[in-house]
């Protein structure tokens, strides 16, 4: 088949490219860095959240074309009630403010300098709350869920029009959550434990994610329209074949997942956990990189 | 959703067109003049809210086809766009409010029909219709594309107004819309026979 003449990649129009593929990377480490807080109650889990929610909001906000009338769009949002539930971006938008508010909380309850303001107390009280601790799980993982509806819902892209994306989303947010963990215990911010039960359910997670990347690409190229089948075909053969085969699948799947079951086998090393760490963060950033990138609309003729 | 009052709707008659381009230089001119001597980076063409796809078909002959907004009765990029910078005024038209627009470009990766672009000083999501049209139709003028056909392809009226030229054209010619079957409402015709 050869190409329509007016095929054209979404990133060249719309400018959906790399500071959104960053933006999306950040909120899914904090949405499900937000989830695995239940469980590790840790401060450097905290800073995370917390640093990567900042600069996920602040590069989406620099990305805004028109960011210096935003008080103005908040203001007539404010008074006369110009907004509109029905679009995941302004869903997203209160999700993440929200999220950002809780992220808060438990930093301020680890911070050893805050630990001198009295009135900061109830932070700490607060963040080992079960009622807090839900919330807070809720809310990060609907961001992560926001992020996939966010590209999914965007019509125009039919690459993105598949609910696989919300679901590759949580999955590649949690092995990079994984990732982060693994990278907090190196560091000496977790103990051995938690990162020997985070070990094991990232290998279940990597094989998910294989799993999941393959059907995504599998229903594109046989189901999807001619612009999704286009899309998937620059991922599997064209343009972005190196960045799926060999940063997708090859360094975010196929390496932590071998690192991971070597060191369930023969137990674990430090410069091997490491590899596998940033090889996870490094397949999840160049995902969402590939898949905005590889976005094209509906050819027309 | 309530029906407007008014259906204004485009019509492009692809039998008629000549391809000679007045529509769309006309579009710039009356709605980003400054953009006149500047190019879409993305299209790679002229920066107008008229689209010009040129291609060849299975028998190798040429293929011409003018898109611009088409006014969706169900328009993605209404139900994307979170502070309601754009949305259908009583008329039926896809509008864009600036002051409501924060240029998330969420709207741009929502349209079907790849009709939006960048304004790059403004950061404006630019579609048809433009200001300058705007202030056209609002005096009874028809809009800038179709002033400027030379070959009388293209017509702009109330589809609700079974008196009007779009009407009749309507009724007595063979129309098609553009990706109907996404189910948008399209209110652009693209006339392909008698």
């Amino acid at each position: 088949m050869s190409a329509p003449v007016d095929l054209h990649a979404q990133a060249a129009i719309a400018h959906w490219g790399w500071t959104i593929a960053w933006f999306l990377w950040f909120v899914g480490i904090a949405g499900m860095g937000s989830v695995a807080y239940v469980f590790v109650r840790r401060a450097a889990l905290a800073y995370v959240i917390f640093g990567s929610l900042a600069v996920g909001i602040g590069l989406v906000t620099g990305h805004l074309s028109r960011w210096w009338n935003l008080p103005r769009v908040i203001f007539n949002m404010v008074v006369h009630g110009t907004t509109n539930w029905g679009s995941w971006m302004l869903i997203g938008t209160v999700l993440l403010t929200v999220h950002l508010f809780l992220a808060l909380v438990p930093v301020l309850a680890h911070l050893e300098c805050a630990r001198r303001f009295r009135w900061l107390d109830w932070t700490r009280s607060l963040q080992t709350g079960t009622v807090y601790l839900g919330v807070f799980a809720g809310v990060g993982f609907m961001v992560t869920v926001y992020s996939g509806f966010l590209i999914s819902d965007a019509a125009g892209i039919p690459l993105w029009n598949t609910a696989l994306i919300p679901v590759l989303w949580v999955i590649s947010s949690s092995v990079a959550t994984i990732a982060v963990l693994e990278l907090c215990h190196l560091f000496g911010g977790l103990d051995e434990r938690v990162s020997h039960f985070s070990l094991r359910l990232g290998i279940g997670l990597d094989a998910l994610k294989l799993f999941a990347v393959l059907a995504f690409l599998h229903v594109s190229l046989s189901v999807g329209s001619t612009g999704a089948r286009l899309a998937a075909t620059e991922m599997v053969s064209g343009r972005y074949a190196l960045m799926t085969w060999l940063g997708v699948i090859s360094v975010g799947i196929l390496i932590p997942l071998a690192l991971g079951l070597r060191t369930v086998w023969r137990g674990p090393r430090k410069p091997l956990l490491f590899v596998s760490a940033v090889s996870a963060l490094t397949g999840a950033l160049l995902l969402r990189a590939v898949v905005l990138l590889a976005g094209v609309f509906e050819p027309l003729a | 959703m309530n029906t407007p009052p008014q259906r204004l709707v485009h019509l492009w008659d692809a039998t008629q067109c000549i391809g000679c381009g007045a529509c769309v230089m006309a579009c710039t001119a009356t709605n980003a003049p400054e953009m006149l001597f500047r190019e879409e980076t993305g299209w790679q063409s002229l920066a107008s809210n008229i689209r010009r796809i040129e291609s060849v078909n299975g028998q190798g002959r040429p293929e011409l086809l003018l898109v611009q907004c088409q006014h969706c009765q169900r328009a993605p990029c209404v139900k994307t766009c979170p502070f309601g910078a754009t949305r259908h005024d009583a008329r039926g038209l896809v509008r864009l409010d600036p002051a409501l627009c924060a240029g998330c470009k969420y709207c741009v990766t929502s349209c079907p029909y790849n009709v939006r672009w960048m304004h790059p000083d403004q950061g404006l999501p630019m579609k048809c219709m433009g200001a300058g049209c705007l202030e056209l139709i609002g005096q009874g003028q028809p809009p800038a594309c179709v002033q400027a056909c030379p070959a009388m392809a293209r017509d702009f009226g109330d589809r609700n107004d079974p008196r009007s030229s779009v009407s009749q054209t309507l009724r007595t010619r063979r129309t098609r819309r553009l990706l109907e079957h996404l189910g948008t409402e399209p209110n652009y015709f693209v006339v392909v026979g008698s």
